[in-house]
């Protein structure tokens, strides 16, 4: 690509010779930086400031250095989602860093894609791979041609700067895997996206699938288990026996699809003896009478037959949740059971907590992780876009924001060809193969590129099938660029160096835009430019908030208002916004589909020691992590004639898996459990590959059609032995 | 002279999810082997039939007994009960790795490190107590579920909460010479009177195997106090054989 004189030649080579021989002298820059702060003494021993990426939670770390090396991390005392504590994923994060199937340097596919056979690249070679590939996409089919996609990380401006100026409107993240049907409900409902929810008053708490115990957000689980120890009761309701339900008042084990029934006769009951908040709904919602028209019909008779929770057991809870009020809280969860009526299920339980007053005490508008009058690097507007995404947003999920998305969508339209044919994907920090339903159908869609590179740290099981794997530096290894939290600003900053010839995302993505001609979108020197010109406005410098890992600016004045952004700017019980485009604007029943005969509900949720599908190889995980088993219940196990640590055969409609039997009384007789996240294809993951079987298998695509969320629980299969 | 110290567990039982942070916390702080672990979180199961179930999670390591058959069948003097802490400790530069304490613990709380040939266990974090840090399972407690302290100090954390404790329970065993072991860690708010983590007896004893009863004191004294390093390295190679050693 360039042309190097001799002389010029001569001159690098000069130069790195001299690099060598004082790279010899000089300490690493990490260390340095650190013993300039005091953190680190002489012999490079000390604590340094940081913060977690373990999962998406973000609490503070002090990770402690021993010689260059991280020896142990602990969680940050001032930082508020840790509060001095790590779980253990968090405290794992040094065999993230020290994995021994690090990818140390750039990656060349040299194989069949799938054969995981690659050669060693430098960096130069590798980039400009990807950016002459990248390029003739673009000049050929156009940048919509190139999809990119992401997990939510500190590093997506940069990363949307990528995506941006290269001028693709493709754009996929996790998030209709996960909590779409959520967002897309206080969207409409309260105007905003999630609000912050406040344990410290808290006298009663409706979990629907909220696995708090297992689906570790450090603070928030913290504050659950105070809650229980102060004796609040708490109702949980899941079809597994889970380890929530374990510190719970009452487990009710719920038939699969059938949430929205029992919330609905919530309201039925709430509203019926008018045990709500009159004043409360008077003046900050519109659309009661239409509600209370709708849920008339809804009684706990109608929903014990659905849910097969006793009707009295409802009107029970309905009454103590209202009596508790405004000390109540229904959580609305991450997802609940994941049917694709989970969006109406969503909006029952936010207007549940509406109609009861919580609002204010045990529900607060989130502080939010935005803007914090932190400035950024100059840069031109993006191109002007016209072609459509591929995810169908909006033009066929008009409610769907754009940076949600629906991922699985964009899949399938990948293999569709419409409205076009994608060509490349750049993945970053994401692992598709493993994460989107009906894994068979990913590699279909992958096998349809003419070019995959991702951004990892390790070769997951979509960078086995990447034509180029480009390293990343471990969030122990890099700068990030600054999370700022309400009136605190936090730094994630590098407490060793990077690994072999690993990267920051930030310095990958500017090498990158500057191979495609879009430098103008990457104006910083380096990642420590970034962050002080992001510092810039607010006359605080990198040095400030490198000691402590945080820096505190002085709070606005004025508490945070109620202002709930609707078309009406009221809580919406009736949604204008769905009604307008004849969606159903108050939660109605819908039906989910039954199992067929002989088949069961197919479950999955999270485990306390691992991230989605990121941590499986992970030592330290590893050693502590539970076989990954299908959990049966012991009366179906004996029907079927199978004994506990049987191997077993599950099957969906769009695949078949093996993995061993764990037969429980912890989970109803018409659904099985499978922790996701397991079964690799990649066999550059020595510590995971060979364990337990991968969900994404069996998963069927299903959409809500609302909100875009995956109903991942709605597969059904049938399991015998194997 | 302060006051003689007693440090010691209590566990909250209502308060453990077993998350294993602990775990996790503990094998990085201490450098524990891949194979072994020092602490554990004992799971009672899921009891009951379905849908009436319960489950119980018990966070467990050694005990940090006032009165350790441990340190009484150590053939070379490694294990002891600490006079500063009360913290029962082993000297791995002294252990011979013959494994006699191990079965000697009514817990299971030791294990054998074969890599190494010493026997490890916990330690309460000793490292950090000597820096004013609580050990590494207790502070990353996501539940709070274990605390850390000195019984002998009435404003510490463990005897407060000992103190407003609704209930109280001790995995005390009665060893054969009618001793009692008097274990360090309190177990609260949980019901923890289940066989699965329940004292067993010892598999080996001083009181039941007269002939090692001889034997140990005959040792030591053969050993004799100036010759104690190089016997024990001599012990050493004669217990492990032809298993070189890397120091």
């Amino acid at each position: 690509m360039t042309n190097i004189s001799r002389r010029n030649f001569l001159k690098i080579s000069g130069a790195a010779a001299g690099a060598v021989m004082l790279g010899h002298f000089l300490p690493p820059p990490v260390a340095e930086a650190a013993r300039l702060a005091g953190q680190i003494d002489a012999d490079g021993d000390g604590y340094i400031p940081t913060l977690c990426e373990m999962c998406v939670w973000r609490c503070g770390v002090r990770a402690k250095i021993a010689k260059g090396k991280v020896v142990k991390l602990e969680g940050n005392p001032d930082q508020p989602h840790s509060q001095g504590r790590l779980c253990a994923r968090g405290q794992s994060g040094l065999m993230t860093t020290y994995d021994p199937d690090r990818v140390l340097y750039p990656l060349v596919r040299v194989g069949q894609r799938g054969e995981g056979k690659f050669r060693r690249a430098s960096w130069d070679e590798a980039l400009d791979i990807v950016a002459t590939k990248m390029q003739e996409i673009k000049d050929k089919y156009g940048p919509e041609a190139m999809i990119f996609s992401s997990t939510h990380n500190l590093s997506q401006v940069g990363f949307e700067n990528l995506l941006n100026g290269f001028g693709s409107p493709n754009y996929g993240t996790q998030r209709s895997l996960c909590f779409n049907a959520m967002i897309v409900a206080n969207l409409m409902t309260y105007g905003m996206e999630e609000p912050a929810r406040d344990y410290s008053q808290l006298k009663y708490l409706i979990l629907t699938g909220r696995n708090l115990t297992e689906a570790i957000s450090t603070s928030e689980t913290a504050a659950f288990v105070d809650a229980v120890a102060r004796g609040v009761k708490v109702i949980y309701i899941d079809p597994r026996y889970t380890k929530t339900a374990a510190k719970s008042t009452e487990w009710l084990p719920i038939k699969p699809g059938t949430d929205l029934a029992f919330h609905l006769a919530l309201l039925n009951v709430i509203i019926g003896e008018k045990l709500y908040n009159e004043k409360f709904v008077e003046e900050h919602t519109v659309g009661f009478d239409e509600l209370a028209a709708e849920v008339a019909q809804y009684t706990p008779e109608w929903a014990a037959a659905l849910t097969e929770i006793p009707a009295d057991m409802i009107r029970c809870i309905a009454r103590e949740f209202s009596e508790a009020a405004p000390y109540a809280l229904a959580h609305n969860g991450w997802r609940t059971s994941n049917f694709v009526n989970s969006f109406q299920t969503q909006r029952a339980i936010t207007i549940l907590n509406a109609i009861t007053g919580n609002w204010g005490v045990t529900l607060l508008p989130a502080a939010g992780e935005g803007g914090g009058g932190l400035g950024k690097p100059p840069q031109p507007p993006y191109p002007r876009i016209s072609a459509l995404r591929l995810d169908g947003v909006p033009w066929k999920y008009p409610f769907v924001p754009l940076k949600l998305g629906v991922f699985q969508q964009l899949r399938d339209s990948i293999l569709e060809g419409k409205p076009y044919q994608a060509r490349g994907w750049f993945i970053s920090r994401q692992n598709p193969v493993q994460s989107l339903p009906d894994r068979n159908r990913t590699l279909e869609a992958l096998g349809k590129m003419d070019f995959i590179v991702t951004v990892d740290v390790i070769l997951n099981d979509t960078s086995w099938f990447a034509d180029v794997v480009l390293p990343e530096a471990s969030y122990l290894e890099r700068y990030d660029p600054l999370l700022p939290v309400g009136n605190r600003i936090f730094l994630r900053q590098p407490v060793v160096e990077p690994q072999g010839e690993a990267k920051s995302a930030l310095w990958i993505f500017k090498q990158l835009g500057e191979r495609l001609g879009l430098s103008d979108f990457f104006q910083y020197e380096d990642e420590e430019d970034y962050l002080r010109q992001q510092l810039m406005p607010l006359g605080v410098t990198l040095e400030e908030i490198k000691t402590h890992g945080f820096i505190e600016l002085p709070k606005k004045e004025g508490g945070l208002e109620y202002k709930w952004n609707t078309p009406s700017g009221k809580i919406e019980l009736k949604s204008s916004t769905l009604e307008g485009a004849g969606y159903t604007a108050i939660p109605k029943w819908e039906a989910p589909p039954a199992a067929p005969d002989g088949q069961f509900h197919l479950l999955t949720g999270k485990v306390g020691q691992h991230t989605q599908m990121s941590t499986q190889n992970n030592q330290y995980l590893h050693k502590y992590q539970d076989e990954p088993r299908l959990w049966m219940n012991a009366q179906s196990a004996e029907k079927l004639g199978l004994k506990d640590w049987d191997l077993v055969e599950v099957t969906s409609e769009v695949g078949s898996v093996k993995l061993a039997l764990q037969v429980t009384q912890a989970i109803r007789p018409d659904s099985v459990y499978m922790t996701p996240g397991f079964g690799k294809l990649s066999k550059g993951l020595t510590t995971a590959y060979g364990v337990g079987a991968s969900d994404s298998v069996l998963h069927v695509t299903y959409t809500d059609p609302v909100s875009g969320g995956q109903a991942l629980s709605q597969t059904c299969v049938t399991v015998k032995k194997a | 002279m302060a006051q003689k110290k007693c440090y010691g567990f209590v566990i909250d039982v209502s308060r453990c999810i077993d998350c294993r942070a602990c775990l996790v916390a503990c094998s990085a702080e201490n450098k524990v082997g891949m194979k072994y672990t020092r602490i554990w979180v004992r799971d009672l199961g899921v009891k009951g039939e379905y849908p009436n179930l319960e489950r119980t999670f018990v966070p467990y390591n050694c005990m940090h007994c006032e009165n350790p058959p441990c340190t009484q069948v150590c053939v070379s003097g490694a294990t002891y009960k600490d006079k500063e802490t009360g913290l029962v400790l082993v000297d791995q530069e002294a252990c011979i790795g013959c494994g006699f304490c191990v079965d000697a613990c009514p817990y299971n709380a030791r294990y054998l490190d074969r890599e190494r040939g010493v026997v490890d266990k916990c330690t309460g974090c000793i490292q950090r107590l000597q820096v004013g840090q609580q050990p590494a399972c207790v502070t990353t407690c996501v539940g709070k579920a274990r605390l850390f302290g000195d019984f002998n100090d009435p404003a510490s954390e463990v005897s407060v909460a000992l103190k407003n404790a609704r209930a109280i329970q001790r995995l005390d065993y009665e060893l054969a010479d009618g001793t009692h072991t008097e274990p360090n860690i309190y177990f609260i708010n949980g019901d923890v009177m289940d066989p699965q983590v329940q004292p067993h007896e010892p598999t080996y004893s001083l009181a039941e195997t007269s002939w090692k009863s001889l034997l140990i004191p005959a040792v030591l004294a053969g050993i004799g106090a100036s010759f104690l390093g190089q016997a024990t390295f001599f012990t050493k190679q004669l217990v492990e054989g032809e298993k070189e050693f890397e120091e």
